[in-house]
This record gives C-alpha cells, structure tokens and sequence, in this order.
C-alpha cells in the first residue's frame, strides 16, 4: 500500500497548497508553524497537555508496577519481576523497557478508593469524584464532568482542532457532563495500524480529489444565499456557524494541519518503535495531536478486567502495551515535548491479592480491589525515578502516603494548569468544586 | 467594607433597636440619622460605644444574616455539603439549630470564647487575624464584627420561643423603568409576625438575572447598562426572597399608530404588540410562502416538505391556505414521533439501568399517546399513577427507574409543575420559597409506590418488575427523621384513606392547578418549542426571580390550553394561526437586539434527529440503524445505545449523564467537519440509487435538476441568478451531469438554510 493513500500522491499536496494560497493565508497554518517554532525555541513555555491511558477494567497491580515477589504463592502469582534503576523497585518481569527508563517515570502505589465495580470506578477515576448513587458495573453514568472535558473547557483548543480525543472510543465517564455536548471527547475509531485508517471527518472522503473538494466549495458561495444578521446583538446562528465552516475549510485544506492527523508521516523507524498494533500505533497519534496543540488525548484500551486467564494474558498484554508507552515518553522527551506533556497510565482500581478462579471459570485470575492501585506518571515536570507510597507486604492496601482519586485528578489539573479549587455552577447554580479535595501529590510537582 | 454599607448596616441595627423600644447607641442626636452613622462609620473609634444593656441580640435576628451577607454560609464555602475546613454550616443559614450548634457546641467550644469575645476562632477567622481561606470577611473595626463580638460577650442568645418570627421581605417597588445609566437604590423591609417591620437592605444579598442590562452592587443599587431590555432583580434576606422588574425600554418614540395598525389575528398577537410597545420594539414583516412551508413542516412534524409538495404549496392560490396547511400536517402521523421525541428526552432512562425492554415500553407508550393526541392532563395522570408490568405499561417504567419517592417527587414537579425541588431536598432553596419541608410533604405522596417482580440488575436489568399502591409506607424528614404526612407545595390535599392511592390525590391537586403553574409549564414548553425560545427559559423553571418575559401571554397560553382541555394540537394550531409566528427572523431598525420578545422569528438549528431524516430526504438515501427495521427515521429511535455518529456530532441527551436531557442548539466544529467530510453522508451523495444518481440519468434539464435539489433541501425555487451560476457546471456527457448534481447537493446541504430552522 502507499503511504500516500490519505494524500493521493503530489497531485493533492500541490493543489492543497493552491487552496491555501486562494485562501489568502491559513490561520491554523500559522498558527502550526507558530507553535512548532515556539516548542523548538521554548520547549518549556507550550502550554500543558496530557495523555492519559486508561487501561478499561481494572490492571492488577500485581502484575504491573507492584509486584510482591515476597508474598505467598498464591498472592505473588506466576509472573517474575525485574528490578528497575531505582534500587530496591521491582516491576514486571515484562515490563523492562518501562523497567529501564525509571529515571523518566514516577509511580505511586497508593492511590486508594471504595468503589469496586467498573462504573463507580471509572467515574471516580476520570473524574476525580465519587458517583453521587451507588452504581453497577455495567454502568455508564456521568455526575461530574470529566478530566478532558475540563481541560477542553479551560485550555481551549488550537483553532479547528476538537480540543478532546479519545481514542478508539469514549470512556464510561469521559463525558462532559453539566459542562455540555461541546466539551465531549471527539472520538476518532478505527484501527491506526491498518492501512486504510483515516480520522473520520477531518480528511476529505478518499474518493474525492482536491480540485473538486475546491470546485464545491465555491458552488457552495455561490448557492450560500441565507442573509446573515449583521447585528451582534441578535446573536444569530447562522453567523457563529459561518466561524466553523471556516475554520473546518482551514482544517481540510491545511497541509499542517492534515499531517497532524498522519502518522503516515512518520518514518518507519519510529512507527516501529511504538509497535505495530492498534494501541502502539494510536499512542502515536496521541503524539501527533500533542505536537499539533490538542491539550488532552484519551488511549482508552480495553481488556484488563483478568478475572481469569491473567497469567496468559499478562503475558501477551504487558509487551505491547509497555513497548508504546515506552516509546512514547522517549519520543516526546525527544522531540523537547514532555517538558510539557503528561502521560499517565491507570485503570479503575487493582486486583485482588489472593488468586481466585471464579466458577464458572477454569483458569485463576484477579478479581475488583480498590484498597490499592498503581498510577504511572511522567512528564510535564514530574521528577522521575520514584515511588510514591506503599501498599503492604501482600498488597492488601496502600499503607503509606495514603492518597485518594481526588489528589490524583487535582495533580493532573495542576499540571495542565488548571485550578482544582476552582468553583463552577451548574445550569441550576449549584457551585461545584472542581475536586472536593485540590490538594495534589506534591512529590510529583516537582 | 464600604463606609456606605457600614451605615446602611447601622440604621439597620438603629432601627431594629427601635422596633424593641430601646436605644441602641449611647450617641448624641446630631443632625440626621444618616449623617451620625456616617460619622460613625469614618471613625471607628467612636462606634466602640457600649450599646444599651438592655439590647438583646439573638442568634436568629442578628448573627445569622450576618453570616449570610458575609458569605460564611456561601455554597461554596462552609455552606457546601461537607463544610470547609471541619466547619459546616446550613446553606444561606436555613438550619439555625445546626449552625448554632456548629458555632457554639462543636470544636471543644473554641469558635466562641465569651469571656473574651475577641479571641474566639469565630471572630478571628472571620477577621483574618488568624489564617483563614476566606480571607477577611468581617471589618474588625465594622459594627457587623461588633454584632457578633457583643453576641458572644452575651453569652450567645437564641431567639426566645415568643420572639416574633420574620414573616416575609419586601422590596419597595416591584417594577422600575430606568434610561441607560440611571442608578437607583432599592430597599428591602423585613416584615415579623407581631406586625413590626425592620429596614434590612444592608443585610441582603442582591442578584440580577441580566447583569449586561441592569446591574446591582452589594449595597442594593440597580444601574442600567447601555441595552435596551429587562432584567429581573432578586433580593434574598433569610430565606426570604423579593423580586422586582426593570426595564429599559428603547430609546427613542414610536408613533401608537404603527401598533394600531398590526394584524390581531388572535390574542397571541394582541399580547405581544403590548408588550413591544412598552419597550419601543417594532416587529420583523411576514415571511414569504416559502420560508412559511418550510417552517410549518419542521415545527409540526420535524420534516422538510418533498419537492412536489413544495411545488403544490407555492402554487396554491387559495389565500387561507397556510391555515390549512397546518391543519393538515397536524393530522400526518409523523406528528406523534416528531412530538413524543420531546417527552423521550424528558422521560427516556439509562437502559443499562432499567433494561432494554422496559426503555423500549416506556418509548412505545409516549409515541402512542401522541399518536392518540391523548389530552395533556390525562398523559400525565397516566404516568404520575402508573402501575402494571414495565413490560406492559411503559408509563410504570418511571418507576422502575425512580425508585425512592424523593426522585420520582423531584421529577414530576419539574417536569409537570416547573417548579425544580431538587435544591431543597438537602437544604432550602437558594432562590426560592421552597424547603425541606415542601420537598418531603411532596415526596410523601410517593411513599405507598410498592414494587413486585425482578428489581434492576445492572448492566443488563432484563427482568419484569410490577408497580402497585401498598397499603403502607412513609417518607421520613431528611433532616428531623421524622415521618412526613403528604402535602401539596400550596393549597391543600383531602386526606388520603388506606385504600385510596395518595398519587391520585396528587394528580387531582396538580390538574386542579390554583397556582397555574401545570397548565404554564406545559404551554410554555409547546410555545418554546414553536418559537424557539421559552416564555420562561429554562422551560421547565417557573419562580418568582426567573419570570416570563411576558406574563399575560403565558397566561393567556395556559388558559386557552386548559380551554381546549389541554389537547395539544390545539394549542399548536393557535399558535401557528397567530401572525406572530409568521414573522421574519430578519430584523429591522428597532428590534435587532430582541431576543426574547418574539418581535421577529428566532432561528434554530435542526435537531440531530430531524437533521439527519433531512439528509436522508434530500439525498434519498435512508440510514441504517441498528435494532431497528429497514427505513426506519432517526426520529423514531428508541434509545441512545444505538449508535450514530451523526446524532452524536450533533447532540442527542444521553441517558448515562445525570442530569440527561441536554440537547445542544449550538454549532460546532465537530458538526461542520460531519457535514462536510463524514464518509456516511459522502455515500449518500454518491449513492447509485440516490436522488442524485436518479436526476443526473434522467431527461431532466440542469436547471430543472437544480430545481429539484433546491425545493427538497429550502423548499424555494432557485432565483434567476442562481439557475445562471449553476446550469454552466453540468457538462453534457453523463459523468459530468453525475458530478454537477452531486456538487450542487452538497453545496445545499452545507448551508445555514438548510441546518436552520428560518
């Protein structure tokens, strides 16, 4: 396949360069080159922006970033561990990459809450606070709008560009909420390491040449007859919305703007280097859209709810997930981007200390424990090479520097910049506290 | 603190102290009132005097208001749920025993040290001379800190059992008529049950509703701003709420007789030329026969007038026939989904909740009941005392959903009464006369809702479950504990025997509607949904400080719905037959600026649901959903678990978010980018057996194709102009013509005329 399928050869660049040019100057164009200027002059000085993986069901602690090699067998499981360049931590034994770039990271390993099931977890967990009612696992409920959401509403986006993915799909409650419909996550599906991928919407449909994506754009002026309400006063739609079709036109028809969607462009040396599978290639993306503005990007991968199958599984998960993150952090700190970008990785809660098989169920797995979990960090300042917190001998339960979700969500607020004491009122006028608790994990402020 | 609200909060304590008879400061009489307290004011050393002593200061009279009016009781401070900081206090002080108990009792006793009243951690805090997160909210030197230091010195008395109680507060006038820049200060009077009255403008808290056209500062002064337009001004003392109307009306005078002369083709007319002429706003013209179809089809059954019957309309002669057009849509079946949409946003629960199959019977119950134009009244007795099987009446769906009789009160009196009661399930309401106990007294009536059968089981919850009337329950006090008796938020209830169903009761008592406020929600909602814009905004919102921007109207609305005994296409017919409604949404001279008055027609965006049945109209080319049958119309879905990327982009309230029923009218980038680029509407435009496809291979001329396209997507015929810009893109050989129609159609489904609603 060529890697010009999203292009069309030279033909497309070359016209889309004359459309730029008949368009007198792109505002997002500039506005691109102004920030890849500003981000190799003063890397420090972009503004924040996170990625946040989110590892859907729950990943055991165990067996990623707090293993317990000490521990009975039928709490320490199957799985070796490898020591890290922090002395004394150990991590997965399949996880050395991660294992052997701990200078760069920082993981707690006390985050703690009291909400066992899927729902109520990823509510707590994306949010920063608790479900207002008890909710079941399957649920999927929003009382409070979500990290992302936040940050679209207070940091804005580049001009065009959503200012929220989440990628392949939204997570349970990674939804705006009172904030409203504009703050919901722009979900791009799709499988990036396919060869036919494309964001949806953002690109021209592939059948569809440039000259006459051009030829409909001026029909469309000459057919565009609806009288426009010149009077701000009148606040008419049509007037707002004429601010949208221009700046989608400068999306398309922008040549930086269109390869911040294109991982195409990248060698495939790097594409390697985050691993040739969906979340590899989507963590890649996630760099992109950091390097183009986009200020928070969601990898939501699914999978990790190991009530049974979890040695297998581990085994299989643990070297492709590790291996793109791996290789995102070293490609931002090389691109002078994770002076200002935070990556985490979490999921709802940990896992059960004791081994169960479930009936029903042949092989042992872990099952929900929200006493304990492990959060990794890195970026956007945090100093590396720690551990924050302890859970016991058996990782039964964070026992040292006890944190809760709400000092996690306040430190990736503070990170972005954002207030997490800051009040805002619902439709109704209610006040609401960003996080009820704003104090953030101060070894990670650096 | 401000000298001038130091004196204002002084000839409050001046005169509360002559209420009791007593003097309040040992000062010489010097000139006014006003002029001492100033003095006062500007040299704290003088109001160091020692009061009278026999003045007694009560926690209830003194101390509390000043809490309010320094933001101590503030949501977002020690009001909110779990206080700040270990101090807790009731929201806006409605609960004086928990915060004199909070004051006095908690803390080992440390927040008020009588023997010396300076260094209680109640006066410091507030003081900030210790570190306090507030900040300084009490001038040491200020009387409001002396308050509070004498109270403590005191020995921190409560009000005694027969102090008179505060009965009410009043502002002295309840409309003012202000030019640009004109200030004006209010005055709020409390009244007490032995008849005597207290100045209390110090005290007060003060809110405008549209700071941008009149504002109010702390002290109570209104100030209008450069707009033309009303606003209303709220002022709250003690749970105790007084509002008033300003206006400003346009600048310059319009002769009566341009009024005089405006069509009065029913009273919606008459009511809206009143109210323009008190503001100075003059009404868009009429609109066009085109704009008139295209209107009435997406307002009464959500879709665009084909082609042929555009034609058909447009070249009717007959001049009633956009009376007849109406009345004819309103008997098209697309008018039950178009209309029960808007009860499913309100009404649709998480199916992960309740089940797919219980979403599913409450969807086919709403659909049927506007299938039948079931009267309003009747719709919602139906729901308010359903009982069966959620299988077989969808209605008991609500509670299934609702299971405590607190959400299922909260629900209906907003929905069915405007009136939002949530607020006052833990505290009284912020901006309203409601409490606890209006809040319990109203969920009382749900106690006795019992439930047979499989209960929720989330995420799948398939199960049956029954809804009956038990023979018993009660509903306890959220704060007291105590079991609460039903009673109705005004007006009374007869008593309710053990074999009636107290729901019934309620029911009676809401359609019996005293107040107005069932009928008024109800023709509001149909009014928004016409006009684009509630009389009262948020719809489902009625309170003295949120009022309709035109009262006689919505009454006048209600009351003619109550006369056609609510059946709602009556009313939709009255309304449409208005002239007002036929009026331009382009502005002249003197109403760009109205937004609210209905002098001209507000624009809005079509609805997901309607916008994508459009796109597949004009491109002819259905959707294919999910769990649903072939053609099936994206208005006719019933849950948002099946999935859209259209619908998504352009907003559909998701069950899953509480509060659910958003639905956003704004445009987003998102939505340009769909219309324009998603690979589902490129399909359609390209489609084989499109329309496109179907005219390009016909014998049809271009301009005759552009025709076509412009009637199905603007329900107008092209104007010469536009014939003579289009016709010289469609080559001759067919692959061009193809292409001509394609462009053309998306071309027309990228502008404002078709996303709005003109």
């Amino acid at each position: 396949m060529s890697r010009y399928r999203n292009c069309e050869g030279v033909t497309r660049r070359n016209c889309l360069q004359l459309g730029l040019g008949m368009l007198g100057g792109s505002g997002m164009a500039q506005l691109l080159r102004m920030r890849a200027q500003a981000s190799e002059s003063a890397a420090s000085s972009r503004p924040a922006s996170c990625i946040l993986i989110w590892m859907d069901g729950g990943p055991s602690h165990f067996e990623t970033f707090d293993p317990k090699p000490e521990a009975p067998e039928e709490i320490r499981g199957e799985l070796g561990t490898l020591a890290t360049r922090i002395p004394g931590v150990h991590f997965s034994e399949h996880m050395p990459k991660l294992a052997a770039m701990t200078d760069k990271l920082a993981v707690i390993r006390s985050v703690r809450h009291d909400q066992g099931n899927h729902g109520a977890g990823n509510h707590y967990m994306m949010t920063g606070a608790p479900p207002r009612i008890p909710v079941g696992c399957g649920a999927f409920v929003s009382f409070h709008p979500s990290m992302g959401s936040v940050a679209a509403h207070e940091l804005g986006a580049p001009e065009g560009l959503p200012a929220y993915f989440s990628m392949p799909s939204m997570s349970r409650s990674g939804g705006p909420n009172f904030l409203g419909a504009k703050y919901a996550p722009f979900v791009v599906g799709g499988d990036p390491n396919k060869d036919d991928f494309r964001v949806r919407d953002v690109a021209l449909p592939s059948e569809l040449s440039d000259e006459r994506f051009l030829g409909r754009r001026d029909l469309r002026g000459v057919v565009d007859r609806f009288v426009r309400i010149a009077d701000e006063a009148a606040a008419d739609p049509a007037v707002a919305l004429d601010e949208y079709y221009r700046q989608s036109y400068d999306l398309v028809t922008s040549p930086e703007a269109q390869r911040a969607f294109d991982i195409t462009l990248e060698s495939e040396a790097v594409r390697d280097s985050y691993g040739r599978n969906s979340f590899g290639q989507r963590a890649l993306l996630a760099r992109r859209l950091v390097e183009a503005g986009v200020p928070f990007v969601t990898l939501y991968d699914g999978g990790w709810d190991h009530h049974s199958e979890i040695f297998p599984a581990m085994r299989k998960r643990l070297p492709v997930f590790e291996g793109g993150i791996a290789a995102l952090i070293e490609d931002l700190q090389q691109r002078g981007l994770l002076d200002s970008t935070l990556v985490v990785a979490l999921g709802e809660f940990g896992r059960t200390p004791k081994i169960s098989t479930l009936s029903g169920r042949n092989s042992p797995g872990r099952d929900h424990w929200a006493n304990a979990m492990s959060i990794l960090f890195a970026g956007c300042g945090t100093p590396g090479g720690q551990v924050v917190g302890a859970t016991d001998r058996k990782g039964y339960a964070a026992c040292e520097r006890i944190l809760s979700p709400e000092n996690f969500a306040s430190t990736v607020y503070r990170k972005l910049g954002i207030d997490p004491d800051k009040i805002y009122y619902t439709p109704n006028g209610r006040p609401v506290h960003l996080v009820s608790n704003p104090e953030p994990i101060a070894e990670l402020m650096g | 603190m401000s000298p001038s609200r130091h004196a204002r909060l002084l000839s409050h304590l001046t005169r509360s102290a002559l209420v009791c008879g007593i003097a309040l400061y040992t000062i010489s009489p010097r000139g006014s009132l006003g002029d001492d307290a100033l003095q006062l004011a500007a040299a704290p050393a003088k109001a160091e005097v020692e009061p009278a002593a026999s003045l007694r200061l009560t926690f209830e009279h003194d101390v509390q208001p000043i809490l309010t009016a320094a933001g101590c009781n503030a949501g977002a401070c020690h009001g909110k749920q779990r206080g700040q900081n270990g101090f807790q206090l009731s929201l806006l002080g409605f609960d004086a025993d928990f915060d004199y108990a909070a004051i006095v009792q908690e803390a080992q006793g440390r927040r008020v040290f009588p023997a010396a009243p300076q260094n209680s951690l109640l006066l410091r805090k507030a003081a900030a001379d210790m570190p306090h997160g507030g900040g300084r909210r009490l001038d040491p030197a200020g009387p409001l800190y002396a308050v509070v230091r004498r109270w403590i010195a005191a020995g921190m008395p409560r009000r005694a059992a027969d102090d008179p109680t505060l009965e009410g507060i009043t502002l002295d006038r309840a409309e003012h008529v202000l030019v640009p820049g004109e200030q004006r200060p209010l005055r709020v009077t409390a009244r007490f049950s032995d008849g005597s009255t207290r100045d209390v403008t110090g005290v007060t808290a003060f809110q405008s509703n549209e700071p941008a056209i009149v504002a109010v500062d702390e002290a109570g002064v209104i100030r209008a701003g450069d707009l033309a337009g009303e606003a209303t001004v709220m002022a709250r003392y003690m749970g105790e709420i007084a509002t008033c109307a300003t206006m400003i009306p346009l600048a310059g005078d319009v002769d009566r007789a341009i009024y005089d002369a405006l069509p009065r083709w029913n009273f919606i007319d008459e009511l809206v030329w009143n109210k323009l002429a008190q503001l100075g706003i003059t009404p868009s013209p009429a609109v066009d026969d085109s704009t008139f179809l295209r209107r009435a089809y997406l307002d009464v059954i959500g879709r665009l007038p084909s082609a042929d019957e555009a034609r058909t309309f447009l070249a009717d002669g007959d001049p009633d026939k956009r009376a007849r057009l109406v009345d004819h849509l309103l008997e098209r079946s697309e008018y039950a989904d178009h209309w029960a949409n808007k009860w499913v946003d309100l009404l649709r629960p998480n199916p992960y909740r309740v089940g797919i199959k219980a979403t599913l019977s409450l969807d086919a119950w709403l659909r049927d009941a506007f299938r039948q134009n079931m009267p309003y009244d009747q719709m919602v007795r139906r729901l308010v005392t359903a009982e069966g099987s959620t299988w077989r009446n969808g209605a008991a769906t609500l509670f299934r959903d609702r299971r405590q009789p607190d959400e299922i009160a909260t629900m209906v009196s907003q929905l069915f009464l405007g009136v939002r009661l949530e607020c006052a399930k833990c505290h009284h309401h912020p901006f309203e006369v409601w409490g606890q106990d209006d809040f319990y007294g109203l969920a009382a009536y749900f106690a006795r809702v019992g439930r047979k059968g499989t209960g929720l089981s989330p995420p799948i919850s398939g199960g049956e479950e029954i809804v009956l009337t038990v023979p018993s329950g009660t509903v306890k006090h959220g704060r007291t504990g105590e079991p609460v008796e039903p009673k109705p938020l005004f007006g009374q209830t007869p008593p309710c025997g053990p074999d009636e169903d107290p729901r019934d009761v309620l029911v009676d008592w809401m359609v019996a509607d005293e107040e107005g406020y069932f009928a008024q929600v109800a023709a509001n909602r149909i009014w928004a949904a016409i006009m684009g814009r509630g009389l009262v905004d948020p719809v489902d919102d009625l309170r003295a400080t949120n009022p309709p921007t035109n009262a006689p109207l919505l009454e006048a609305l209600a009351g003619e719905l109550r006369r056609v005994e609510y059946d709602q296409k009556k009313l939709i017919r009255t309304i449409m037959a208005s002239y007002v409604y036929q009026l331009s949404s382009l502005p002249g001279e003197r109403n760009s600026a109205d937004t609210r008055n209905y002098s001209r027609h507000y624009r809005q965006r079509l609805r997901a649901e309607v916008l994508l049945d459009a796109v597949c109209d004009v491109t002819g080319v259905p959707e294919s959903f999910d769990a649903m049958p072939p053609d099936a119309r994206a208005v006719e879905l019933w849950t948002t678990r099946i999935g859209s990327l259209f619908l998504d982009a352009f907003g559909r309230p998701d069950p899953n978010q509480d509060p659910p029923c958003e639905r956003i009218a704004d445009s987003t980038v998102v939505q340009t980018l769909h219309m324009m680029n998603a690979p589902r509407i490129h399909e359609k435009v390209v489609s084989d057996s499109g329309r496109a496809a179907e005219l390009a291979t016909s014998e049809r001329a271009p301009a005759e194709i552009a025709e076509e396209l412009y009637l199905a997507a603007y329900a107008r015929y092209p104007t010469d102009d536009e014939r003579a810009a289009i016709v010289p893109l469609f080559g001759e050989d067919s692959a061009s013509r193809r292409q001509a129609t394609e462009d053309l159609m998306w071309a027309l489904l990228n502008t404002p005329e078709f996303l709005f609603k003109d």
